[in-house]
């Protein structure tokens, strides 16, 4: 077998579907509120749902978030899936976090981001560095079905927040005075807290802001006013407007963490939520491929049905083949955040700029497949639209592609001199959809650490037998290929010149931390089917087929050529995409019942 | 006190920190004062972290990631990196 060196462990293949006592463990508890919310939530093709596909554009042409969707996620609580265990929440595995936001994200990004993802952004920041009466505020109005909205961002400095202006500054007799705007902020108008980001001290540098954690009830009503709200292009229902305090006084209780130490706060947390962010929206694309093969499969063109148009249902693998590549991705770095948390920094950074690339590219193929209708605004395909409107969304807010390879970027010549090729590979754990894991370490989370186990696994994946099968060939041919890819950016990286290790490096080392990423998108796609063929868990994930079409698009998108795939590669990969369609499987690594 | 076991002295980490600096800024390290907060050149917080790759490779010394920040000027990375030198040398002579 091609990949395995790596010995067995001991550790049960999937996760504790009951824990010793009887009662749900960890997978048990994740399923079952997958289920719920898909439950609650309806099938959204059946117009006679409230949450039909039909009505949520409705809601999105009217500007409003889905009335019926936020009544719904006030009924499942929600809220309390943004709140640790210890706190009295649900929230104990992030993969678990993804899983249930995958729900709401196939039926609506803007009610993804508007109901929920933006308290889970602000709520990070305050169980990484937040003290215990902090931690209990924000679990009581999270649980009781309020809001928390985050602001780092001023429009003027955009990713460079080091730059912002807005204060906080120390008030004579303790506490603070809040003065200046903070624009953009989802949620602003009706959050019930907001954590914002402030300059507590004039001079320059990374050591001159703050973390507070302001709660709306109780601040001098005369001094703050929710500003205009914004118009967008995507997510319209979001409740996008901005803050403007003019000599506002919060308690000293309401700074996070130490004064001074915001940016770090800030840039852990943003590894929780750049981890686990972009693979919620592998549901709103699972939602265009199950739109599109619909359709090609009713639909009949030059006397056939487009699902037997070769360029058609070629689309529809490679786009089946991505979400499967994304969510190896995402899996892998939202469980590095339990596992690795050392090793996260670039992880999550490579995540959060992906996966948006990805998901983005193959909806603008699917498009292509629709034709015409994917312009149409209602109907049975006024639903792709809107999900092509409102996925680039996930690009930018906290952290932009640009960003986040800012993050990879100074971290380049590190790793190539200590960790590729030396380091010890990722453990299985980390590639298993349904294990369970420990409690977040936040205080483990660090900037940068020079140490990357996720390439390791692609490096000694190459070391095994010449697989017995032509797919398992495919793979391995494959892998050898990107192994050298790694070589070469190892190269280009130590060969990097200092002015190119700054935030205004020359495009070509954008380009390295883009390719870099894509050689850890292929490294979790190995690990995940390395484990499932261990573990004799799920037969798909098992099966190299997968694996050898999601290695071959990544060899492809690094320009490399690669020999053409085994004609069963395809088939079993077609194959599963209608099974999927027709069981009502979700389209990721789960195969998720669905309602439809 | 002089630091046998490494050679290093704040001058001479005082010149490298400079010459080191002002390649990622672009600029002579003539231009660089001691005493000037780096971040009032525009070393933004990238080539901070950058700064600390090569603070590892070039003195075996392994520093927070944030040392650029809490030690603003050169002035202050180089009495930092001195302290953490002859830290590491007593450890590592077994002293």
């Amino acid at each position: 077998m091609l990949i395995g060196t790596e010995p067995q462990d001991a550790h049960p293949a999937t996760g504790a579907v009951q824990d010793g006592d009887g009662s749900p463990g960890q997978e048990g508890r994740a399923v079952a509120r997958v289920a719920e919310l898909d439950r609650r939530l309806g099938d959204p093709t059946d117009e006679s749902n409230e949450l039909s596909y039909g009505r949520l554009v409705e809601a999105d042409e009217a500007g409003e978030l889905p009335e019926a969707g936020e009544r719904a996620l006030d009924e499942l609580g929600l809220g309390a899936d943004f709140v640790p265990r210890a706190e009295g929440g649900g929230l104990e595995r992030l993969d678990t976090l993804v899983r249930v936001m995958r729900q709401v994200f196939r039926r609506d990004v803007a009610l993804g981001l508007g109901y929920g993802v933006t308290s889970f952004m602000a709520a990070v920041n305050v169980w990484a560095a937040g003290d215990a009466a902090q931690r209990e505020r924000l679990a009581r109005i999270l649980t009781g079905g309020g809001k928390v909205s985050v602001a780092y961002h001023e429009l003027a400095h955009g990713n460079d927040f080091v730059r912002n202006e807005f204060e906080a500054r120390p008030a004579e007799g303790g506490g603070y005075l809040l003065n200046g705007a903070k624009q953009v902020i989802n949620n602003a108008d009706r959050a019930d807290a907001w954590v914002l980001f402030s300059r507590t001290s004039p001079a320059p540098g990374s050591r001159s802001h703050s973390v507070h954690f302001v709660e709306r009830e109780g601040l001098d009503t005369d001094t703050w006013r929710v500003l205009p709200r914004y118009d967008a292009v995507g997510v319209r229902g979001c409740h996008l407007s901005g803050l403007r305090f003019d000599n506002t006084p919060v308690p000293a209780s309401a700074l996070v963490g130490e004064a001074g130490k915001g940016v770090e706060t800030a840039l852990r947390a943003f590894q929780i939520t750049r981890a686990a962010l972009p693979g919620m929206a592998v549901g709103t694309v699972d939602t265009a491929l199950r739109t599109v093969v619909r359709f090609a499969l009713g639909r009949r063109l030059y006397r056939k049905s487009v699902m037997d148009i070769p360029h058609a249902r070629a689309t529809l693998s490679g786009a089946f083949t991505d979400l499967l590549t994304c969510d190896s991705l995402s899996l892998a770095a939202t469980r590095s955040v339990h596992l690795l948390p050392e090793q996260t920094s670039v992880l999550a950074a490579a995540t959060k700029y992906l996966v948006p690339k990805l998901l983005t590219d193959a909806m603008r193929e699917l498009s292509v497949v629709l034709g015409a209708r994917f312009y149409v605004r209602d109907g049975e395909y006024g639903i792709f639209q809107k999900h092509i409107r409102d996925l680039p969304v996930l690009s930018l807010g906290h952290a932009g592609s640009a960003a986040c390879q800012a993050t990879i970027i100074p971290q380049l010549s590190r790793l190539a001199r200590r960790s590729w090729f030396s380091d010890e590979p990722a453990p299985a754990e980390l590639f298993r959809p349904r294990a369970d894991l420990p409690d977040i370490p936040y205080d483990r989370l660090t900037l940068a650490s020079g140490r990357d186990g996720l390439s390791a696994t692609l490096v000694a994946a190459v070391d095994g037998l010449p697989g017995a099968t032509p797919e398992e060939r495919a793979v391995q041919g494959l892998a050898l290929q990107l192994v050298d890819e790694l070589r070469r950016i190892q190269e280009a990286s130590r060969a990097l010149a200092p002015e190119d290790r700054t935030a205004l490096a020359a495009p070509g080392t954008f380009a390295l931390a883009d390719r870099y990423a894509v050689l850890l998108a292929a490294a979790s796609a190995i690990g995940v089917r390395q484990q499932a063929a261990r573990d004799g868990g799920d037969a798909f994930l098992a099966d190299p087929a997968w694996l050898a079409a999601a290695l071959h698009r990544l060899a492809r998108r690094l320009g490399r050529r690669p020999a053409e795939l085994p004609a069963s590669v395809d088939a079993r990969v077609h194959e599963e995409v209608l099974r999927r369609f027709h069981a009502r499987g979700s389209y990721d690594l789960y195969d998720t019942p669905l309602t439809g | 006190m002089p630091v046998p076991t490494t050679g290093h002295t704040t001058e001479s980490l005082t010149t490298w920190l400079a010459e080191r600096i002002a390649l990622y800024l672009k600029r002579q390290p003539d231009g660089i004062a001691p005493d000037v907060p780096l971040a009032e050149y525009g070393l933004d917080s990238v080539a901070a972290l950058s700064l600390c790759g090569d603070i590892e490779d070039d003195f075996d010394l392994v520093v927070e990631p944030t040392v650029a920040w809490d030690y603003p000027t050169v002035q202050a990375l180089a009495g930092h990196l001195m302290d953490e030198l002859a830290a590491a040398a007593a450890k590592g002579g077994g002293a």
